[in-house]
């Protein structure tokens, strides 16, 4: 018999997972200490040269090293916030974490490999250097290695098993580095904050804490920057020329190519000089093939978005019902950057297996009958995860609720990916009346194809135009200006706030959720369903179109009969999407990021730009361009200057808590 | 070149673009060209003085040369001036196409040293070039509307009936366009390539007023009082 290995997983449920296709049906032995930490043992033939080995397969829970001031700092009062960025850290092992970490060391005393099996990302990296470190501490011989996967599919995790490759020290560094800076950048401004803020609030609002994070508040600052752009919103009117032709019993809308103008006047002359030429003259009829692309592969950010706009969850219910639909080994591990898939990938395989469900099987079926498309492929490839797919086929009684919408969210997707894009025929028909230039558009949807498994995406076929031939002349039905005004926009939803996220590199895929809960947890934001009460503001319409030339005008513009269809006047594009929660700020989010604008724009921490350098740096270690060491030291110099510059005016900041929270001269 | 010569030589140049020096005018420029300089460079120096100029006290034109009395008669439904070649100067241009709420976002944004690219909030440095994005946003689009002014101090309002190079939001007060028989329709100057040539130029004095003042214009438009 060779030697001893000790498999160490992120969670319980992924050791169990593995131990299970690795050495068939293994029964898990208790630990001592915790109720649900297992270790698995069996014998598995490795490649070589680990050859055949016993294994015992284990987990963490997730960190298992934390990171702390020294004892001397720890306490609230015990210091000046601002010794906090260069107060001495220790690292230890607390609470559950105890009987983990000594399980590891139990264990790894008997064994000569570590083989780690946390999950393929920056963060997994660094737990599985903390396993190292404390497995190393007993046996410093120990060959350390870990498993690169992505999913807990049978197969995919014996290639896995296969494959061990080494620990990336430069990602782990990366987290490193994070740790120390949320840390010590959290707490100074944290206890800062609470310190200075609190005792001004104490007897209207209990706060606990006021605290402060990196990403928390460039987050927060979105939140209230569209706050105030609703709030500060000034509707104003504009003019729009429409022209409608009945023809062949259609009426075709056809809409002025300057869309509108904030100008009565202008208006007015233009379509008088309409109005004189009489006629309208087709300048262009264009007939040609059009098509809806079908969605990329599924990332974290995509999923997280459209979990809020069609399942009705916020973006941490999703990604906690994904993590769920993981671990139980239905989908693929659900933090990804990647919107590619590696063409090397059985894809038809993973269709096979949804050929048996009720719904979309037969779709699934259709796409192994000859109409499977390779999937299109994004720009961004992580190099640790496939984006998120299907792995194995369940049946919905297995699932709960949520975990059912996602897994057929996720499944539909998939689907859509592998099919074809939807394809039509778009007319134009464009007119010259009076020199100014309308168009009009009609679409034939012909083929559906992946909308039929993907109802999230809508495309339909509109009203038919009539033929038009260039060159050919008539006297338009019926043109009149019409009026509307411009509506504010609406309060930031999950779904912006996380494009928002991503755009300006605040947090991870994996950790915008985490970032958004925790601004609400914190009560530094509210949230709503859209379109509950308040978010009709006094004087706006909603580019509700009223015909100038009616009635008390008469005269010019006699043509223009009766009210105009609506639409296309509306200037703020509001999503329609139902369900979708608008985030709000409190009066303190307001303060806080008022407080820190008042204070200096340039590095304010409401800002992204800050977080984004750092995430920046972040990556350069990941790339090996550049330390840890050198990161932190750059990153938490310009911190230290905000800090300086905060705790020197904090009057401003406690100003505009005044103003805000209390409501103090205005 | 005897003075005289000299003289007519500007003169050529000047009228060349449809601009009319008024006689003080040239007297005060020759008074001041040092005679050794090339003809070329004085024509030249001459047309940036009048481009910098306000052309209300620099100019004096034949009648073709301003808008004819009736100019803002709304009565005429449209019309053109035939045979009027007219120079004017730019006192104000506003963008229709936008909202002018929008307008004095982006002008906040610019001021804040920020500018949006896409979803993605850019902090632009100083010295760059275009510093505010709505600078480029509504240029070349041809949805202006444009405050001109005559040598004789007649104001009329234009439109950009077809987009004009050079007629933006980011062009300087100040700048002389040359009108050519364009069309009026009520009172309405209707700007077309075809019929407008963008001479340049700028009144200093005017173009940082208006800059500075736009701002608080477009926020007194929307009905904000207090735009301080």
């Amino acid at each position: 018999m060779g030697a001893r290995i000790l498999c160490v997983a992120e969670k319980p449920s992924i050791a169990k997972a593995v131990a299970n296709h690795l050495g068939g049906s293994v029964p898990a032995r208790n630990v001592p200490g915790l109720a649900w930490l297992k270790n698995y043992e069996f014998e598995y033939s490795f490649d070589p040269p680990w050859g055949r080995c016993n294994v015992v397969m284990t987990s963490v829970a997730g960190h298992l090293i934390k990171t702390e001031f020294d004892s001397r700092y720890r306490s609230w009062n015990s210091c000046n916030p601002a010794e906090l960025f260069d107060a001495g850290l220790t690292k230890f092992v607390e609470g559950d974490n105890k009987a983990i970490a000594k399980n590891i060391e139990t264990q790894a005393r008997y064994c000569s490999k570590l083989f780690i099996w946390t999950d393929c990302d920056r963060e997994g990296e660094y737990i599985g250097a903390e396993i190292r470190d404390v497995a190393r501490k007993i046996k410093p011989g120990i060959e350390v290695m870990r498993a690169k996967f992505s999913n807990i599919e049978r197969a995919h995790i014996i290639q896995a098993a296969r494959r061990p490759i080494p620990l990336d020290e430069k990602q782990a560094n990366a987290v490193a580095a994070r740790i120390e800076l949320d840390l010590r950048t959290g707490s100074s401004f944290t206890r800062l904050q609470t310190q200075s803020l609190k005792p001004i609030i104490d007897h209207v609002q209990d706060v606990g804490i006021i605290s402060y994070g990196s990403c928390q508040f460039p987050t927060l600052g979105f939140v209230v920057d569209r706050y105030f752009r609703v709030k500060n919103f000034k509707p104003e009117t504009f003019w729009s020329i429409k022209v409608m032709h009945k023809k062949d019993g259609v009426n075709v809308n056809f809409h002025w190519q300057r869309v509108h103008l904030f100008d009565r006047m202008v208006v007015v002359v233009l379509y008088e000089r309409c109005l004189q030429t009489k006629t309208a003259k087709v300048t262009k009829m264009q007939r040609k093939p059009t098509s809806k692309w079908k969605p990329l592969p599924l990332t974290t950010v995509e999923l997280q978005k459209m979990g809020s706009r069609f399942l009705r969850m916020d973006s941490q219910r999703v990604m906690k019902v994904a993590e769920e639909l993981y671990q139980k080994g239905w989908i693929s591990y659900p933090r990804t950057e990647t919107d590619q898939f590696d063409r090397g990938m059985d894809l038809k395989a993973i269709i096979q297996r949804q050929t048996q469900d009720g719904t979309w099987g037969p779709f699934a079926q259709g796409l192994l009958s000859g109409s499977f498309n390779q999937p299109r492929s994004g720009r961004n490839n992580d190099q640790a995860h496939p984006p998120i797919h299907p792995v194995n086929y369940v049946t919905r009684d297995r699932l709960n609720d949520d975990e059912k919408r996602v897994y057929e969210f996720v499944v539909r997707r998939f689907l859509a990916c592998c099919s074809e894009d939807a394809k039509g025929e778009s007319t134009t028909v464009e007119v010259d009346y009076g020199g100014e230039d309308f168009h009009a558009t009609g679409l034939i949807v012909l083929q559906r194809n992946y909308l039929d498994v993907y109802p999230y995406d809508k495309w339909e076929s509109s009203q038919q135009l009539p033929p038009f031939t260039v060159g050919e002349t008539f006297l338009p039905t019926e043109a009149k200006v019409t009026e509307g005004k411009t509506t504010p926009p609406g309060y930031l939803t999950e779904p912006e706030l996380i494009a928002l996220m991503d755009a300006n590199g605040i947090g991870t895929d994996a950790t915008m959720a985490e970032h958004i809960a925790k601004i609400k947890e914190r009560a530094y934001v509210m949230t709503r369903p859209r379109g509950s009460g308040g978010a009709t503001m006094d004087g706006v319409t909603d580019g509700d179109d009223e015909a100038l030339g009616r009635g008390t005008r008469g005269g010019r513009g006699g043509r223009g009969r009766g009210r105009g269809g609506r639409g296309g006047a509306t200037l703020g594009v509001r999503g329609r999407t139902t369900g979708v929660e608008e985030l709000i700020p409190t009066t303190l989010g307001v303060a806080l990021m008022e407080g820190y604008n008042t204070i200096g724009f340039e590095t304010s921490l409401s800002k992204p730009f800050l977080r984004k350098e750092m995430e920046l740096k972040l990556k350069a270690i990941c790339a090996g361009t550049a330390t840890k060491n050198d990161v932190v030291q750059e990153s938490l110099e310009q911190y230290r200057a905000v800090f300086a510059r905060t705790n020197q005016q904090m009057g401003m900041l406690k100003a505009a808590v005044r103003r805000y929270v209390l409501g103090e001269n205005g | 070149m005897s003075t005289d010569e000299l003289r007519t030589a500007i003169t050529t140049h000047l009228q060349s673009k449809s601009l009319y020096p008024s006689p003080t005018w040239l007297t005060t420029f020759l008074s001041t060209a040092r005679p050794s300089t090339p003809l070329p460079a004085l024509q030249q120096t001459a047309l940036f003085r009048l481009l910098t100029s306000d052309l209300t006290t620099t100019l004096s034109p034949p009648p073709a040369a301003l808008f004819p009395a009736n100019i803002h008669d709304a009565t005429i439904a449209s019309r053109r001036l035939d045979s009027h070649v007219v120079p004017v100067q730019v006192l104000d241009v506003e963008d229709l196409s936008r909202s002018r709420w929008a307008q004095v976002e982006a002008l906040e944004a610019a001021e804040r040293g920020e500018t949006t690219k896409g979803r993605e909030v850019v902090r632009v440095v100083p010295g760059e070039e275009g510093l505010s994005g709505e600078e480029n946003a509504g240029a070349g689009k041809g949805q202006h509307k444009v405050l001109l002014q005559d040598a004789k101090g007649t104001q009329v309002y234009g439109f950009e009936l077809g987009a004009v190079e050079g007629i933006g939001v980011g062009m300087n007060i100040g700048a002389k366009l040359v009108l050519r028989e364009v069309l009026v329709a009520r009172g309405l100057v209707l700007l077309e390539p075809g019929t407008v040539t963008v001479l340049g130029g700028k009144i200093e004095g005017l173009q940082r007023e208006w800059k500075e003042g736009r701002k608080r214009a477009l926020m007194q438009a929307v009905g904000i009082e207090d735009a301080s």
